[in-house]
């Protein structure tokens, strides 16, 4: 049962955040989910991610967060709204505080997933939320 | 649930005499202070030297750092300091890139010159302490040059300067990503490698397994690949830079990561002591007892902390913490219980340090050296990760050693699978961690701890000063040192550019511009991202 099929999503670190083991196995868990999986890396700055969302015309964005820098999430977020391109969620996982979680979330960040979610979890809110969502459940 | 170690071995319910048949004491285990050191390298144990307790500082402007390492001083932390770098360090940017403008001093200390080192150095001595700047590898070199430059400022003797300021290219591969090329990595750490054993500066370099097993890695992968790191740079440094093995063994430290695994913890580092004293002696032909001892310093591990019910942490800090003593290191440096929220809060530092405090002075662990040697079980483990990681260890030799498994992509495929298999190992709750997949309550009874802030604005604080400071520099003075630096980046691989590093440092050049010039010396862009343009122009 895949339940990923026909979803197109970016993985990524963002700006100068190296740690990619998160986001390395959360595109592992997509892609054996039959998500389209872009895995971009690291050092990839807020306009990087932009222009591959265009390129690639994903549904939705993951960003693997293990920096503290919320800023280039927000840059990112705002960067999509000035493209129109609000209707693809950015999702974010990793040491994330509640109260920034909490602040990205009132800033336009679609879901912050805490260390410890399970995959269950992830998969569930993607489909669900996945830009394309409503028409692929009609 | 899972009741096998994390490389897959199944553990029985009771060890006895059978499990360790053939046991030979003197061959396998020695006394303490005796060839293979299984049993550490001091007959007396931390008697005769405590292990150094520290807690790692670095956040917000470099005169918050000094405050912070000043605190750690008055809370007892008098073996040596230990200080994180940002990621605009790391990367070798400067906070005026404008990357580097989002995210100075947000994870670390934004250690981008001299001055910066100068200012979180004030009123702490370089002497009498162990000196551990950590970072990314790609600006070890500079780090080093801090030294060196403040050092000879300051009149002291560089050689009477002991701790780590290098860390190796291979950490690039565990998650710990830098965005230098891995040939300039590797050429600039042997660089500094080769600078401080000629020049007997007792600064040892980071070649650890630690950031290959918080990545995923399991203990019998993180021997092997420990023991191939250490053997591709004493190899390269013996080859290449005409050092024998005797002197590098000088080199390098070993950073273990301790989890919750309280035995198994304990037989890896056990092991791994016997395993490097074997093939410093069979493989190098090690002429002294030094030479066959691998310094092995303890991080309890971040991975093991939970974002739910963080107080829980502080239970598994302190298993790790007694495992990492009774496994026996020369130093300690714990994770935080908000290791999965945020960067160490005060509390939470204070929390972790303490915990090694109370395993140094309450627990008696520190009064007998290696108190586990002879459990069937402990013994039949230490035997056991020792034949499994061999089984890798001559695998990757096989291929021509580290550099060349990494090429091939070996070595990244073993990580990345082993990551996911952990992951899929608690997803599937065949391995049960309290609070997140067992024994779980709704995240609204959680108690709330104490949060870092991370001040964005600091960033900016930062990146303007850089900016505001840059020009008040002595120009000619920075002109002559980079030219020089720029002419000598030009010249063959073997040529070390550390002393030329040094001058520039000490002439106020930044990390952007030292690690700039020699990029472009190699034909790369000076900005490794491309955004901004080389400032000095050459002949």
């Amino acid at each position: 049962m895949l339940k990923g099929k026909g979803i197109k999503a970016i993985v990524s670190m963002i700006g100068l955040d190296g740690h990619t083991t998160g986001g390395e196995i959360v595109a592992r868990v997509l892609r054996d989910a039959g998500f389209e999986v872009i895995y971009l890396g690291a050092t990839q700055t807020p306009e990087m991610i932009l222009q591959a969302a265009i390129q690639e015309d994903v549904d939705v964005i993951g960003i693997s967060s293990h920096a503290s820098n919320y800023i280039q999430i927000e840059y990112l977020v705002e960067l999509l709204r000035k493209n129109e391109m609000s209707d693809v969620p950015v999702i974010c996982g990793g040491n994330i505080p509640k109260h920034v979680a909490k602040q990205l979330k009132g800033r336009g960040v679609a879901e912050v997933f805490p260390p410890g979610s399970s995959s269950a979890d992830i998969i569930g809110y993607i489909v669900a939320n996945a830009r394309g969502a409503q028409r692929r459940s009609a | 649930m899972k009741r096998e170690t994390d490389y897959g071995y199944a553990l029985k319910s009771v060890y006895g005499p059978e499990d360790v048949a053939g046991f030979d004491y003197s061959r396998d285990l020695n006394d303490p202070g005796g060839y293979p050191y299984t049993r550490g390298y001091y007959p007396e144990g931390y008697r005769s030297r405590m292990w150094t307790q520290r807690m790692t500082a670095g956040l917000g402007t470099s005169v918050d750092a000094n405050k912070v390492l000043k605190k750690y001083r008055d809370m007892g932390q008098v073996g040596g300091i230990c200080v994180i770098s940002d990621r605009v360090f790391s990367d070798c940017i400067d906070p005026d890139h404008p990357l580097g403008r989002r995210e100075a001093g947000v994870l670390g200390w934004p250690g981008c010159s001299l001055l910066e080192f100068e200012e979180m150095m004030e009123d702490i001595p370089l002497t009498g302490q162990s000196i551990t700047l950590l970072g990314s590898s790609a600006p070890s070199t500079l780090r080093l040059a801090y030294v060196v430059a403040l050092a000879q400022k300051r009149g002291i003797d560089p050689s009477k300067i002991h701790g780590s300021v290098m860390e190796s290219p291979f950490e690039n591969y565990f998650g710990q990503t830098d965005v230098s090329p891995f040939d300039l990595n590797l050429k600039l750490f042997l660089d500094a490698s080769e600078y401080v054993l000629r020049n007997k500066i007792r600064m040892r370099a980071s070649i650890i397994s630690q950031h290959f097993q918080e990545s995923g890695g399991n203990s019998a992968q993180a021997l092997a690949v420990n023991l191939s790191m250490v053997k591709e740079i004493c190899g390269r440094l013996i080859n290449e830079r005409g050092l024998d093995f005797d002197t590098t063994s000088l080199l390098p430290y070993e950073l273990v990561s301790v989890g919750t695994r309280f035995f198994e913890e304990i037989a890896k580092m056990r092991a791994l002591r016997r395993m490097y004293a074997r093939m410093a002696k069979e493989e190098f032909g090690a002429k002294t007892e030094k030479a066959c001892q691998l310094l092995m310093a303890v991080h309890t591990s971040g991975r093991t902390m939970t974002y739910q019910q963080p107080l829980n942490n502080i239970a598994r800090c302190a298993i790790q913490t007694l495992a990492g003593v009774i496994g026996g290191c020369s130093a300690l440096d714990n994770a935080t219980l908000d290791n999965a929220h945020s960067e160490p809060s005060a509390l939470a530092a204070r929390m972790s340090l303490n915990t090694q405090h109370i395993v140094a002075y309450e627990s008696g662990a520190a009064d007998v050296v290696d108190p586990l040697a002879g459990s069937y079980f402990v013994e039949a483990l230490t035997n056991k990760v020792e034949e499994e990681g061999y089984k890798i260890y001559n695998e990757i030799q096989a291929m021509g050693g580290m550099v060349a498994a990494l090429k091939k992509g070996f070595i990244q495929e073993m990580l990345s699978a082993e990551a996911a298999k952990k992951f899929r190992e608690i997803d599937g709750k065949e391995r049960l961690v309290v609070g997140v997949n067992h024994l779980v309550i709704p995240p609204e009874d959680d108690f709330e701890i104490p949060i870092q802030e991370v001040h964005s604005q600091d960033s900016e604080t930062i990146a303007n000063r850089m900016a505001e400071w840059k020009p008040t520099r002595d120009q000619k003075l920075l002109n002559a040192t980079i030219g020089q630096l720029y002419a000598d980046a030009r010249k063959d691989d073997r040529f070390n550019l550390m002393p030329s590093i040094i001058e520039a440092v000490k002439a106020y050049a930044t990390v952007g511009e030292v690690m700039g010039v020699i990029r472009k010396g190699r034909g790369l862009s000076y900005d490794p991202f491309e955004m901004i343009e080389c400032p000095f122009t050459f002949e």
